[in-house]
């Protein structure tokens, strides 16, 4: 059915020119009919016919709306409408791949019928059926000469499908040239829309998951009612699942919106897991993924918004700028010329400028920061008429294609220079209108009035960006004379033979603005001034010398070149290399803080092989070629661990419902993350992300590893186990009108998703073992609880006070499972008993509380009570900052009576043991990862700083490095700061600049 | 239940002793009061670091009436003192924090229980010791760190109000308050909204329209010319309304009561000392974020800091991860007078000691350090003829210790305040008796 629907818009459309075939237009004509023969020769121009592809002195001849040829030579043929291109030059028409024609707002009172029950889920929403009058959208992507577009809906995550559109004035039945040939999807969900779930980055991506299940779930659930003989009730009428059949059988491209290099990576991967046809929508900041990309073939589509220059413009802006900021601002342009010459095959489009007329001149800084010409022809061009399937009739100019084309005065790519005309499917729409005369050079004009002078009006300069200056030779009776004035502004109004311009009156003796008019014939001109004094002298005058320049600016690129290594994540610290892992490290003669049974070792070594530690003991024997770290007067210890962060993720809570255990942590990882660094720094190398605490139950947390300058994926902790989020006390039931609003209500919400997960999987059962009825389908929500009734999912669950705790540990024991660990805890100490007896770990914090109501009771003793009581024991910072100096949380607890080695457990191997890692991290153990931290002293002491970080035998800081990377981001930054101001010194600021010579 | 502990030794030994006379819940009062000192006391055999004399080896303290009326190797101990061996240990001046609220925050999330900022931008009538709660939880837990004065500070508006010195041991806050007024608060306008950092900042709520950094500066200026012109009408005899807070003004002005101007960005700073030196009143920067870009000037015109965080990340993404850390040792390299506090605001005056030692490790000498949370502070606050250092004159209120107390490999044993020896429980270890017991009674259980 759809093939069918193509095949007929694409007939419809080849038939056609400036008006329907009489024989095959459904719409009655009302009045006269209008016939223009559609039949013209356009001669004489340079004609771009592709990238590449260059006819001087060539002829275009049009029929009916095609091409009927092309090719050198200026002989139209008899009874075509001559159109003379003499100095212009022709390209092809452009097409947006990924155009908004804001068309798909939000009716009032939302959407109605079967849709979704999430009114953010749109797929059912088609640009076809919904094609609107955009007239004034279309005209001003036609000024920037763009003929067809991708239309594509913008509202909600699943936002419906994008068609192909002609940019002409034809009515809404003749604008459709594909309907309906992707999805959108974005990750920014619309707030007009409604619904309070999801409201976080990794809710978004459960959703789209639950959804692309439910659609695949959809069409077997009808097939099995159907193949029943409709023996049972039918499943749910859902449009917006059945319009995503095409989409999970791969059959239909999705477009992803991305907003950051991060979202491209989630998008990418949620589309590999589902097996879908991405295409994506670039976001600008492809030069980061740029080693990534170019090895992938999806079709990419980048925008050119690029950014504004951060504020330097005095000194304490510019101490504030950050090097993340100065890049983004140098490299964003670059990025089309970088894809480019990665190999990279990408589309442009209009989408995120904030005003279409920034186009061109975007284009053409993309052009002079490295983006080679032809190479953005055809991401305008062939390149998007490929993807969007339309390549046999768009995207060059060649006999048989669709009349698209753009006539230009100037080259468009280099120059500034002006659209005269655009013509779409063969009806041409006029942009500007060339300059019918020249008024450049020198004019010698007088006057007879009173108040008249005498002077030399010189203009100079490109057409479109007149200057030039007044020589006042004589004056009036009471004024001075014999000086200059530059014009203030002149222009030059092409349909009108006039000139305008504008002076400062000082130059005559006024305070205030004098101006002055034109009207040019030949060498003659014809004046009128009006003067601060409000006297208007007439004036006449000739052209003495004429002008020799070129008519429009040309664009050269006006920043400096500056060096800047491509560097992970792109911003302050980021690296240009990963750290290399020895074959073999061996540390000697250090103070060894082994957390394991060997205790701690004075003068010992420590040996590293290929990443994993081997041994600890004294005079280790090394194999050849090992590094060698002499830490004699050190402390090594094994690397710090932290239970519990929310630094380095894009969000941290989904507080939509109360339950989501089904959102995942491990989604939106984030590498462009200083906290890292700065954690790494103090010695931290594994971290457990936590979703936040608006949930009885949230989402799935992830283990990390702080391996600095990797992307996303590689930060995560290999074969870690599973844990959920719960929260208890205060915060989940502190969000208005949301179940729960109290402790109790948070234990019985809690009970009632676990009695449900049970009821889900009988059914389960029931259906594989029967056969009979709807076919049940897989609700992530309800099988992330099953895990956790499984111990699958291990609970770490927030709270604070022994009550709610001791609700929880004996809930899970109630359905015969175990609680993993409770954190905060600050009143843990009070059930410690309990929680030993019922093998609870706790992690807690030092000395933090009296914060909350909650917090109150706690005591920096809680650890000392824990271990006393026999419960496994950790620290954790829920503190970005906090995380980056655990060494010395665990130091605090010295002074509880603690021994130093115990207190260094909870920071190192009772929370590896508390978040059951303590196979891989948590001490020097054979066999562990090659984690861990060189001291400058003891690592309990206030006084003791990290001098190097190691993770998996891979130097990931060191204070020789840091020190390295402080000089180089000194030296960029004042490179960028200087490339800002001279930029915008010059009028520019934007990275490139018209020269007007 | 079997003890590892190191420390644990004598808050444990000091409560088994407590208990076995009242073995029963204590209540609301895990601290008692103690009475002024009534026999002189004498310490001896001590390591004395007297921070302004340097350091006694095998000394003696004596104190009599809450003073110190000698110090050294070779002190006459008059006949009817106590004695106290306190061989092998360490003596140090009870520590400062010049940025507290201490008894007069309690909960932070529970309003109610917090008299920090008073309505209105310009408070400089307000004094913060009437509001402190001497039953404070925090009062116990900060003495237990070793800090055992505080500049109480009410925060919010454009002048929040007085600093009071408290010393933290009394019936009630007359008896603590060791300086009604020490110093008057400013806050200084914020030029760039988008970096604010730090406690008592916080002046509109995010709907309100926000005046601009120039009309803040100027509703300073007119403020304190409006104070000027009071008190030039009041001291030329005119007959002029009373006004609480232009009263209040009068001895800033006077230049009686130093002026603690909290300031972060270059910019801040610069301007704040300006204004300073147009009003002609003694100013303190407080913050002081980014001191370092203006240390130059800060030693020119000799304006000392207190630094407000450096337990904490640096501000700007592309600063060293030590930026703050470091800030202390850069300081003193160039020669800008500073002190050290906690920072944190309320809940955490405790940390005030790890606060000063963080600096330790990124390069200060210790000595600077430890003078950043006593004498220095006191200096610049007016309260250095009582307390910063152990010299005879000054108040008895001091540490015993095992070593340094900015560092928690040292106990704090023992303080004294004005030569009263504290109770040194508090509710953290009230908690850990009490739950140490239910752990002891479990095991018993499981025992038998």
């Amino acid at each position: 059915m759809r093939a069918i629907l193509c095949t007929m818009a694409l007939a419809v459309a080849l038939a056609t020119g400036a008006e329907a075939q009489q024989a095959s237009r459904t719409q009655p004509v009302e009045g006269m009919r209008d016939n223009g023969t559609g039949y013209h020769a356009l001669v004489g121009a340079r004609v771009v016919t592709g990238p590449g592809q260059v006819l001087n002195d060539a002829t275009i001849v049009i029929r009916d709306g095609l091409i009927q040829s092309v090719g050198r030579g200026t002989d139209a043929p008899a009874g075509a409408r001559v159109w003379d291109l003499d100095g212009l030059t022709v390209y092809p028409g452009f097409i947006d791949a990924h155009a908004d024609l804001e068309m798909d707002a939000v009716p009032e009172g939302g959407d109605v019928g079967p849709t979704h029950w999430n009114p953010q889920v749109r797929a059912w929403f088609s640009t076809t059926a919904n094609l609107q009058d955009d007239e004034d959208r279309r005209a001003a992507l036609r000024s920037q000469g763009f003929g067809t577009a991708l239309v594509v809906p913008k509202e909600g995550l699943f936002r419906g499908t994008a068609s192909v559109v002609n940019l002409g004035d034809e009515g809404v039945r003749d604008r459709v040239l594909r309907p309906d040939v992707a999805q959108a999807i974005g990750f920014q969900r619309s707030f007009e829309l409604g619904g309070s779930y999801p409201n976080s980055a990794m809710g978004t991506i459960a959703l789209m998951k639950q959804t692309l299940m439910d659609a695949e779930w959809y069409m077997r659930a009808w097939d099995a009612y159907e193949a029943s003989g409709r023996a049972f009730l039918p499943p749910e009428t859902s449009e917006a699942l059945a319009a995503l059949g095409d989409v999970v059988q791969g059959n239909q491209p999705v477009i992803f919106e991305t907003g950051g290099e991060e979202e491209y990576l989630r998008a990418h991967r949620l589309a590999t897991e589902f097996g879908l046809t991405p295409w994506f929508r670039g976001n600008g900041q492809e030069y980061r993924l740029i080693d990534l990309l170019s090895g992938r073939s999806d079709p990419l589509i980048v925008p050119l918004d690029f950014p504004d220059a951060p504020d330097v413009g005095y000194p304490g802006a510019a101490l504030n700028a950050s090097l993340a900021d100065l890049r983004h601002w140098y490299l964003a342009p670059a990025s089309p010329g970088q894809l480019a010459d990665a190999g990279v095959r990408f589309a442009i489009t209009t989408d995120g400028l904030s005003s279409l007329n920034e186009f061109l001149p975007n284009l053409r800084i993309a052009v002079a920061r490295g983006l080679d010409v032809d190479d953005a022809l055809a991401a305008l061009t062939t390149t998007p008429a490929s993807w969007l399937g339309i390549d046999r009739t768009h995207g060059t100019i060649a006999e048989g294609k669709v009349a698209n084309l753009i006539v230009s005065e100037g080259d468009l790519f280099t120059e500034e220079a002006e659209v005269r005309d655009v013509w779409v499917r063969g009806t041409v729409y006029g942009i500007t209108r060339p300059a019918q005369f020249d008024p450049r050079g020198s004019w010698e004009i007088a006057s007879e009035d009173e108040w008249g002078f005498d002077a030399l009006l010189v203009l100079e300069g490109p057409l479109n960006r007149l200057r030039g200056h007044l020589d006042i030779a004589s004056t009036g009776p009471e004024l001075p004379g014999g000086a200059r004035v530059e014009l203030a502004s002149a222009r030059a109004v092409a349909e009108t033979g006039r000139i305008d311009a504008r002076f400062n009156g000082e130059v005559l003796g006024y305070q205030g603005m004098a101006l002055l008019s034109g009207s040019v014939r030949g060498d003659e001109f014809y004046g009128w001034t009006s003067l601060p004094n409000g006297a208007d002298p007439s004036f006449r005058g000739t052209r003495t010398e004429g002008f020799e320049g070129p008519a429009r600016g040309t664009v050269a690129m006006d920043v400096p070149e500056i060096d800047l290594p491509f560097i992970r994540p792109m911003m302050d610290y980021g690296r240009s290399s990963m750290p290399e892992q020895p074959a073999a490290v061996v540390v000697r003669n250090a103070t060894v803080w082994t957390q394991g049974p060997q205790g701690l070792l004075e003068g010992a070594d420590l040996l590293v092989r290929a990443g994993v530690v081997e041994a600890v003991g004294m005079d280790l024997d090394a194999p050849g070629g090992a590094v060698e770290i002499d830490a004699t007067g050190k402390h090594v210890t094994p690397g710090l661990i932290d239970p519990h962060i929310h630094s380095g993720v894009s969000a941290v809570n989904e507080s939509g419902f109360a339950i989501v255990p089904e959102v995942r942590m491990g989604d939106v990882v984030t590498h462009n993350n200083i906290w890292m660094y700065r954690q790494v720094a103090g010695g931290l190398t594994t971290a457990h992300i936590k979703h936040g605490s608006a949930n009885p139950i949230g989402g799935e947390n992830v283990f990390v590893k702080m391996r600095w300058g990797s992307l996303p994926e590689d930060l995560k902790l290999e074969n870690a186990p599973r844990t959920v989020k719960f929260a208890l006390g205060e915060n989940p039931k502190r969000r208005q009108g949301r179940y729960p609003d109290t402790r109790m209500g948070t234990q019985e919400i809690i009970r009632d998703h676990f009695m449900a997960a049970r009821d889900y999987e009988r059914e389960w059962q029931q259906w594989e073992e029967s056969g009979e009825g709807l076919p049940p389908r897989r609700d992530l929500r309800m099988e992330a609880i099953l895990d956790i009734l499984g111990q699958e999912l291990l609970i770490s669950s927030h709270g604070y006070r022994a009550d709610e705790f001791l609700a929880l540990v004996r809930l899970a024991e109630e359905f015969g499972f175990r609680v993993q660990t409770l954190q905060h805890g600050v009143e843990a100490y009070k059930i410690a008993p309990e929680l030993a007896a019922s093998g609870v770990a706790a992690v807690v914090w030092s000395d933090w509380g009296a914060f909350k109501m909650e917090a109150y009771d706690a005591t920096l003793y809680n650890a000392r009570i824990l271990i006393e009581a026999g419960v496994v024991t950790s620290l954790h910072s829920d503190n970005s900052e906090i995380a980056s100096r655990m060494n010395w949380e665990a130091g605090k607890l010295l002074r509880t009576g603690l021994t130093p080695q115990q207190a260094l457990s909870t920071v190192t191997i009772g929370s590896a043991q508390a978040m059951a890692i303590d196979d891989r991290v948590g001490s020097l153990e054979a066999g562990k990862d090659g984690d861990f931290v060189i001291w400058s002293g003891d690592p309990l002491s206030q006084f003791t700083r990290a001098e190097q970080t190691w993770i998996d035998g891979r130097r990931y800081f060191s204070l020789e490095e840091d020190a390295v990377m402080r000089d180089r981001i000194a030296e960029e930054r004042t490179q960028l700061i200087q490339a800002i101001l001279s930029a915008e010194g010059s009028g520019g600021g934007r990275n490139a600049q018209t020269e007007s010579n | 239940m079997a003890t590892r502990a190191r420390a644990a030794g004598m808050a444990c030994a000091a409560l088994a002793v407590l208990w076995a006379i009242a073995p029963v819940e204590i209540g609301a009062q895990v601290r008692m009061t103690v009475p002024p000192q009534s026999q002189p006391v004498a310490l001896t055999g001590a390591t004395i670091h007297t921070v302004t004399s340097g350091v006694i080896e095998n000394g003696t303290i004596l104190l009599e009436n809450g003073l110190i009326t000698a110090i050294g190797t070779d002190v006459d101990i008059p006949a009817g003192a106590r004695v106290v061996n306190a061989a092998g240990k360490h003596i140090y001046p009870g520590l400062i924090d010049a940025f507290s609220t201490v008894g007069i925050a309690e909960i932070g999330a529970v309003d109610v229980s917090n008299d920090v900022n008073e309505l209105g931008d310009f408070n400089p009538n307000v004094r913060a010791d009437v509001a402190v709660n001497a039953e404070s939880r925090h009062i116990g837990t900060t003495r237990s760190a070793g800090v055992l004065t505080t500049l109480t500070t009410p925060g919010g508006g454009l002048v929040s109000g007085m600093s009071s010195a408290m010393a933290l041991e009394g019936w009630s806050w007359e008896e603590m308050s060791m300086q009604s007024a020490a110093a008057l608060n400013v806050n200084w306008p914020n030029p760039n909204p988008r970096r604010f950092r730090g406690f008592g900042g916080f002046r509109f709520g995010p709907q309100e329209e926000q005046p601009s950094y120039e009309e803040q500066v100027q509703q300073l200026k007119d403020f304190f010319a409006e104070a000027r012109a009071y008190r030039d009408a009041v001291a030329a005899g005119e007959e002029v309304r009373s006004d609480s807070r232009y009263l209040a003004m009068i001895p800033v002005i006077d230049g009686a009561i130093p002026v603690v101007v909290a300031a972060d960005d270059a910019a801040q700073i610069n301007d704040a000392i300006t204004w300073a030196q147009e009003e002609g009143v003694r100013i303190v920067i407080r913050g002081g974020q980014d001191a370092i870009h203006v240390a130059d000037r800060l030693v020119a015109e000799d304006i000392p800091v207190i630094l407000t965080s450096t337990m904490a990340a640096p501000g700007r993404q592309y600063e060293g991860y030590d930026g703050a850390y470091s800030m202390p040792a850069r300081l003193h390299e160039a020669g800008v007078r500073f002190a050290i506090s906690g920072g944190s605001g309320s809940l955490y005056s405790n940390r005030l000691p790890f606060e000063a030692g963080v600096a330790v490790a990124f390069g200060l000498p210790e000595e600077e350090a430890l003078k950043a949370v006593t004498i220095n502070p006191a200096q610049f606050l007016g309260l250095d003829d009582r307390i910063g250092s152990l010299e005879p004159g000054k108040q008895a209120t001091f540490l015993i210790t095992t070593g340094t107390p900015l560092d928690m490999t040292s106990d704090i044993e023992q303080a004294y305040i004005q030569g009263r020896e504290l109770d040194m429980n508090d509710i953290q270890k009230h908690f850990f008796e009490k739950y140490m017991e239910k752990v002891r009674q479990h095991m018993r259980r499981v025992i038998s």
